[in-house]
């Protein structure tokens, strides 16, 4: 038995025997209250500065990273099916720490790329992943999945959209037809890799595996090393037998695993502190609990649908910034833009939430999220590459520019944010043939790239798409 | 006395503190305050007080979830003193879940606490619910409303799906069926034949008062409210 198999049954064996809470309690009460408790007893109350969104104290977020730490030691997962709670102890918690991968290799061949610990103002360049499952029409996954990978500059791994239907039907969550969709994703997704001639790009799957069965389906199809397994928790600090599923096939497969679980300011951590603790929190669990080679999560505004706001950018830089100071976990940190592609607004989001998370010290992360990612077909390449454009290029700056830089963007779309601008969908605004945007698009796009550079962003440091 | 037992009434449910909630209006019961006004001056101003906190970012979803919980224990417990008149303090009975294959439940819990603390009585499935669910419970409890929240655009035909089974049986003009969720729109709505369609909590609150205000039969027309585009 491989130790990643003993690890992942110690904890499955935890589900099963752990200390019983209903999921009620657990959302309505303990969350609330021990993390209440947590910021009041390291005084972290009302320590959010709204004016200085990029956070730039490093005394903050390492009281942040102790309060996070005793809180995911006193908490533990509550897992949703069996109600009962998978607890850890400190001494599991310091081994996983220092048993913690240097680094993580995804791909193979030319198309291999090295992701790494990054502290905060970091010059390591930091990994881009394309795209969120954003649902796309069966006839188009093929050429928008090539080009989200078509510059390699920009992007390193792919996970690719999420297919609307498989062989003409409606894929429906949790059916057959969801695991049949499964394989097929691979092999859509593998046209597309040798469209784009990087076959040996690595794969985060399954993009369509609303649940497990969609991902039983199809992570065969991905094997070995270089390719990742997606796990998503529900929230806060909770995880089920559905993730369990996932991980276990994926150490089937010899994925590196992505486990993720997300933190919502105005949910049942309650204010952005007590969102960002509780995402320290997750950080730490996922890698001891379920195996997370690395870690997919991040604070979300529950009231604004996203994270660029200030209330959340300022959140994401002290939770980020806290972990990467004080352990080397490597995370993924998705930026969760509003608008849609080809509006001002969606490349402001993406501007200020990628430039943050850069210089606070995440190393991965996957975008776009173009419109919320509610809309089929609001997703084009271009999104990406600019994404990967800014991500890339902030490697290096200082929190204090990047600071200064957050407080002229903000305001230009931050009002919007309770009802952004939808956008166009990628027949309307990405020439799919010749693989670039409309020419409105484009001009769309250096307008707002050369104001950016004029704002003191780097942006000419990596690539330019032109 | 009479003010302080409502103010301190009002802070409890507006806390989420359900146990002190049930301690106080048992006070105010045996003190001859009258089951109604209770209600009223305390209960209602608790609610209100609560969602006003939660729409300004003081209060968070826990205290939304417990004050909901705490009106209906609350009503359970003055419901033997008021008789008929308590059933009219509630709006109707609503039947909420996120639909089969979703497990997406922040956006949902919102809108079941917010129907709840603005005088709904909320039955919540949770998560992963199938379609045949939402109606066996709308049936058993007598409901008037069914509604049912997606983020999955995947998951968005079984909300189809209640809609269809309803006409299929004969049920059709016995509940309204709202949508709503991420990728939901005003569209997919009137495509599949829902009463109705809100893009937010408080538009799913608006929503719901509208409809059985309307006085009209379920399934006659989509109303559509969406309270941020106007
Ligand atoms: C948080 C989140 C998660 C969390 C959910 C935690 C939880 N317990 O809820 C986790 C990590 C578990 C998760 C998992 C997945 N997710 Co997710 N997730 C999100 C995210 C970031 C935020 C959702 C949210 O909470 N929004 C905030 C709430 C308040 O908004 P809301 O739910 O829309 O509700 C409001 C309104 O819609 C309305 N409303 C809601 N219900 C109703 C009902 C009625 C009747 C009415 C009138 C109104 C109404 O009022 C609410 C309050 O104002 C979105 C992206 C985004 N930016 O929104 C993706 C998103 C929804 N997820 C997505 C995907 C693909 C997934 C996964 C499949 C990923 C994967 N491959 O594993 C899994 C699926 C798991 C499953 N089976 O459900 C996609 C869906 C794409 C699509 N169109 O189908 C999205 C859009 C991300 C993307 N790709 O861009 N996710």
């Amino acid at each position: 038995m491989s130790i990643r198999i003993q690890r992942i049954m110690n904890s499955l064996e935890k589900a099963y025997t752990g200390p019983v809470c209903s999921v009620k309690e657990w959302d309505t009460k303990i969350i609330p209250r021990t993390i209440k408790a947590k910021l009041k007893e390291h005084r972290l109350e009302n320590t959010m500065d709204l004016d200085n969104p990029i956070n730039c104290d490093d005394d903050l977020a390492d009281a942040f990273f102790k309060a996070g730490y005793e809180l995911a030691l006193e908490m533990g997962l509550l897992c949703t099916d069996t109600e009962r709670i998978i607890k850890v102890t400190e001494k599991e918690l310091q081994e996983s720490l220092r048993e913690y991968p240097e680094e993580v290799k995804f791909g193979r061949g030319k198309d291999q790329v090295i992701m790494r610990p990054r502290k905060p103002e970091s010059e390591i360049e930091p990994i881009v992943c394309a795209s969120l499952g954003i649902v796309v029409s069966e006839e188009l996954y093929v050429p928008i999945t090539e080009g989200l990978i078509k510059y390699p500059k920009l992007v390193d791994v792919l996970h690719g959209p999420t297919l609307a239907t498989v062989y003409g039907k409606e894929v429906r969550s949790g059916t057959p037809y969801e695991t049949l969709m499964g394989r097929y994703e691979t092999e859509l997704r593998r046209q597309a890799t040798i469209r784009a001639e990087r076959e040996g790009i690595g794969h985060t799957g399954i993009a369509g595996a609303v649940t497990h069965y969609g991902h039983l389906g199809g992570a065969a199809f991905f094997p070995g090393e270089g390719n990742n397994t997606m796990s998503l928790c529900p929230v806060e600090l909770k995880t089920s037998m559905s993730n369990f599923h996932r991980i276990i096939m994926g150490i089937n497969c010899g994925h590196n695993i992505r486990a993720g679980g997300f933190s919502y300011i105005g949910g049942y951590a309650g204010p952005a502190e007590g969102a960002i603790l509780a995402n320290i929190a997750t950080d730490l669990l996922l890698p001891v609990i379920l195996q997370a080679t690395y870690v997919s999560s991040y604070v979300y505004d529950l009231q604004l649908f996203g994270n660029c706001g200030r209330k959340a950018v300022w959140a994401n830089s002290v939770a980020i910034q806290a972990v990467s100071r004080n352990t080397n976990i490597m995370r993924n940190k998705i930026v969760n833009e509003t608008a849609g592609p080809c509006t001002e607004m969606f490349l402001y989001e993406a501007a200020v939430g990628l430039m943050n998370h850069c210089v606070s010290g995440s190393s991965k992360t996957t975008q776009p999220r173009s419109a919320g990612g509610r809309y089929t077909d609001y997703l084009t390449p271009m999104e990406a590459w600019w994404c990967g454009e800014v991500f890339k290029s902030c490697a290096g700056m200082t929190r204090k520019h990047a600071n200064e830089i957050a407080k002229k963007i903000l305001p230009k779309y931050e009002d919007k944010l309770a009802n952004p601008d939808k956008g166009y969908s990628v027949r309307e605004c990405f020439d799919l043939e010749n693989m670039r945007p409309t020419p409105e698009y484009e001009a769309l796009y250096n307008r707002v790239r050369d104001e950016l550079i004029e704002l003191g962003m780097p942006l000419d440091k990596v690539y330019w798409t032109k | 006395m009479k003010d302080q037992l409502f103010e301190r009434l009002s802070n409890a449910i507006a806390e989420g503190e359900v146990e002190e909630a049930v301690v106080i209006v048992k006070e105010g019961l045996d003190a001859g305050i009258p089951p109604l006004e209770i209600m009223e001056e305390g209960g209602t101003k608790g609610l209100q007080l609560v969602s006003q906190r939660f729409s300004e970012g003081t209060a968070f979803l826990p205290e939304l979830m417990l004050a909901g919980d705490a009106m209906t224990e609350l009503l359970a417990l003055v419901l033997d003193k008021i008789g008929d008149e308590g059933a009219s303090e509630r709006l109707g009975k609503v039947v909420i879940g996120q639909v089969k294959g979703d497990l997406h439940d922040i956006g949902k819990n919102v809108v079941s606490a917010l129907l709840s603390v603005n005088g709904f009585e909320v039955y919540d499935l949770g998560v992963d619910v199938e379609p045949k669910a939402f109606i066996d419970k709308a049936k058993e409890v007598g409901a008037s409303i069914i509604a049912s929240s997606t983020l999955l655009t995947t998951s968005m035909p079984y909300q189809k799906d209640i809609v269809d089974y309803l006409k299929d049986v004969g049920l059709r003009d016995k509940f309204f069926c709202v949508v709503g969720g991420g990728p939901v729109t005003p569209d997919w709505a009137e495509k599949i034949g829902a009463d109705g369609y809100g893009r937010n909590a408080t538009d799913a609150v608006e929503l719901c008062k509208r409809l059985v205000k309307s006085g009209s039969a379920p399934g006659a027309k989509t109303e559509i409210v969406d309270l941020a585009q106007i």
